[in-house]
């Protein structure tokens, strides 16, 4: 926890005295917690990996779609045509998609864009709801905690994909509806942090500095943010990644049945859900890589989510 | 333990109520509606319109509707609202509350004479085909347990088997692949898998990848009339028929949920192992495979039955993905196709019986092991 790691200094590694008495100096260089977390971070081979990974997608996000742009008015010109479309070749590495052909490899780099965008915006949502909602019920307690917990029970109860689903059929009628899908995404997407907070919370709001906080006389909303929240912040960081996962997962299913993002839009699961209709033609390629697309990318940010927990556990050691 | 049952079920009562009353309002908030299917039709005047909305009580205001809906308010009864001021004017008639024989109105039919209402199992009908949504839903639910059940005893096995090998034969190759496997599972979504299974078995003609009988071959669909005549005259056919049909959803279920569910085994696995009890009995010179499978496996199950025990409401809807698929013709296929057809009826009850089924479970499963270990004091 921040406090420890800033009253006592970490020795590096090789410099911990092997024996009493030997002369060595204390404190060479007191980490934060976050540098800390990132020298543990940094031996998680998996995690860097995995980090590596998702910045090349991030990259490939941002400037792929400027190098080959998608436009779903715009056809492209085909020298001969083949309705089922075309296996991968050299000039397209990913195939050609059946009725349209257009480049299967253009439509997963331009979702890449879109299928993180919803991933991670979704997710600031839910966990900024969730982390306030948690707060207030972990530090004040009482008959408030027992509501909001409740709300929580009644929410988790539900089957959340159908709603999600009913939800995106319901309010995300209109064209260009990416953040209406973003936004049931983060209001269906927050219970899991909430409790989470409030559990950090309710152990934290115990500790020693925040009674000192409190006997000084800080405000309670200068306490919670101040105080308590950046010391709960990295389990909720690591509930954060798998909730990414869990969203980019989730857009593409809901995309696929038709209710989620408009078809316009090149998410990997629209890719996916224009794909079925050709099952029957056998053209493999289409389907294929944008669930490869989504598989890695789920599976980078697992190992993210793996690493940071390991680099944030003040048991396991850097 | 009788103290803590109890508080249990007492905090499951309110839980329950915010979830009829979530699933009743967002319904009612919704777009589309009853009145939605003859909004374009010429020949519905509105009075006509006002008519039906009257006749289904669909002009009261929503505390009334959701009154009657559960169960609580007899809708035979005038629905006067009693008073004029904003606040009370949404509550219902003090007569409402009582069914035909004068006692409340949700109590059992027997006693109160009602027959309306969740709490008499009356969940109204379908927008779409006038069917009671009970009746619908049952008819879905024979597919979904068929799929459900054949699933989850091959999940589980395999979960079993490889979570023990693994934490038995701790960083082996085995286990290397068995992490591999468990991360890629984690990571796969569903409906892809289903896709690619589509591709590898169902365009060559290997398997049949949807609905649950062969169409050229069976008289009517699964569970109609002509379909059991037909069931009756030839079992083994009918059998061996739905039997095909199962092969691909039942892997895809099968490969997605043991990617979690063997990692939870070989966790619980590994702490079993760790435990005192087991070196007792390495050390009293018992083979390895008792230890294992007596003495470490059997207190490894209790937190994996109780997860397994978590998961089962969910199976009644979750197979959501796969049904959809593989036009599994269960609850999860009923769900989308309600959903296209904003036919709410069939959703709040399926929300619904979900809820409560989780609600039952959680309750059920920590009940259920707050008495099969005696460590856990309440």
């Amino acid at each position: 926890m921040a406090l420890d790691a800033g009253l006592s200094p970490t020795p590096d590694g090789q410099q911990v005295p092997d024996a009493l008495g030997a002369d060595y100096e204390v404190g060479l260089e007191s980490l934060s917690q976050w540098q800390l977390a990132w020298k543990k971070f940094k031996k998680h081979r998996l995690a860097l990996i995995g980090l590596g990974i998702l910045t090349v997608l991030a990259l490939v996000a941002v400037i792929g779609p400027i190098l080959i742009p998608f436009s779903f008015d715009r056809v492209p010109k085909v020298d001969v045509p083949v309705a089922a479309g075309r296996p991968p070749s050299l000039s397209h590495p990913f195939g050609e998609t059946g009725g349209l052909q257009r480049d299967v490899f253009q439509l997963v780099v331009n979702g890449a864009r879109w299928s993180l965008l919803i991933g991670f915006s979704s997710m600031f949502i839910g966990v900024i709801i969730g982390t306030i909602v948690g707060s207030i019920a972990g530090y004040l307690g009482g008959f408030l905690d027992n509501i909001l917990m409740r709300i929580v029970d009644v929410m988790l109860s539900l089957p959340l994909l159908f709603v999600i689903l009913v939800a995106a059929r319901f309010f995300a009628g209109a064209r260009d509806n990416v953040w209406t899908i973003v936004i049931i995404f983060g209001v269906f997407g927050w219970m899991g942090v909430a409790r989470l907070v409030r559990s950090l919370f309710l152990s934290i709001r115990e500790r020693e500095f925040v009674e000192a906080a409190k006997a000084v006389g800080v405000r309670d909303r200068r306490i919670i943010f101040k105080h308590i929240l950046p010391n709960a912040l990295s389990p909720i960081v690591v509930s954060a990644s798998l909730i990414v996962a869990g969203n980019i997962i989730t857009e593409a299913f809901v995309s696929y049945l038709g209710y989620g993002v408009n078809p316009i839009t090149p998410t990997w699961g629209n890719i996916l859900s224009s794909a079925l209709t050709f099952i029957p033609q056998g053209n493999w390629w289409w389907p294929l890589f944008p669930g490869l697309a989504i598989i890695i990318t789920v599976l980078a940010v697992n190992f993210i989510g793996d690493g940071l927990r390991d680099a944030f556990d003040p048991r396991s050691r850097a | 333990m009788t103290k803590y049952a109890i508080r249990r079920i007492a905090q499951a009562v309110p839980v329950l109520f915010g979830i009829s009353i979530a699933v009743y309002l967002v319904l009612l908030l919704a777009p589309g509606g009853p009145t939605q299917k003859f909004a374009q039709n010429p020949r519905i005047t509105p009075a006509m319109r006002a008519q039906f909305m009257h006749a289904w009580g669909l002009d009261q205001p929503w505390p009334i509707q959701y009154c009657r809906w559960v169960g609580i308010c007899n809708p035979d009864t005038n629905p006067t609202v009693i008073a004029d001021t904003p606040i009370l004017n949404h509550i219902p008639n003090p007569e409402s509350f009582l069914g035909p024989t004068g006692w409340p109105n949700f109590l059992p039919s027997g006693i109160s004479g009602a027959s309306n209402g969740v709490f008499h199992g009356d969940f109204g009908y379908s927008i779409d085909s006038g069917e009671p949504v009970m009746a619908r839903i049952a008819r879905g639910a024979l597919p979904t347990f068929i799929l459900a059940s054949f699933a989850l005893v091959i999940w589980l096995i395999v979960a079993v088997l490889i979570g023990v090998t693994a934490a038995v034969k701790r960083y082996s190759w085995f286990d290397q692949a068995a992490t591999i496997f468990a991360y890629v599972g984690f990571a796969m979504p569903t409906f892809w898998l289903g896709i690619m299974l589509i591709y590898i078995f169902g365009v060559p003609g290997i398997l049949p990848v949807s609905g649950m009988t062969d169409t050229r071959s069976t008289p009517g669909a699964f569970g109609s009339d002509p379909y059991w005549v037909y069931f009756g005259q030839h079992p083994i056919a009918a059998i061996t028929d739905v039997l095909r049909h199962l092969v691909l959803p039942v892997t895809t279920l099968v490969v997605v949920n043991i990617a979690g569910d063997s990692r939870f085994v070989r966790a619980s696995m590994l702490e079993a192992l760790s435990q005192d009890y087991v070196r007792t009995a390495k050390a009293k010179g018992l083979s390895n495979r008792s230890v294992t499978f007596k003495h470490a496996l059997r207190n490894a199950m209790l937190p994996v039955l109780t997860n397994i025990g978590l998961e089962i409401p969910f199976l009644f809807s979750g197979a959501l993905v796969t049904e959809t698929i593989f036009s599994w013709p269960g609850i999860g296929h009923l769900t989308i196709e309600a959903t296209g057809k904003f036919d709410y009826p069939i959703l709040m009850g399926i929300f619904l019986i979900t809820a409560v089924l989780v609600v039952m479970g959680n309750l059920i499963a920590d009940l259920a092991y707050a008495f099969v270990d005696p460590r856990i004091k309440y």
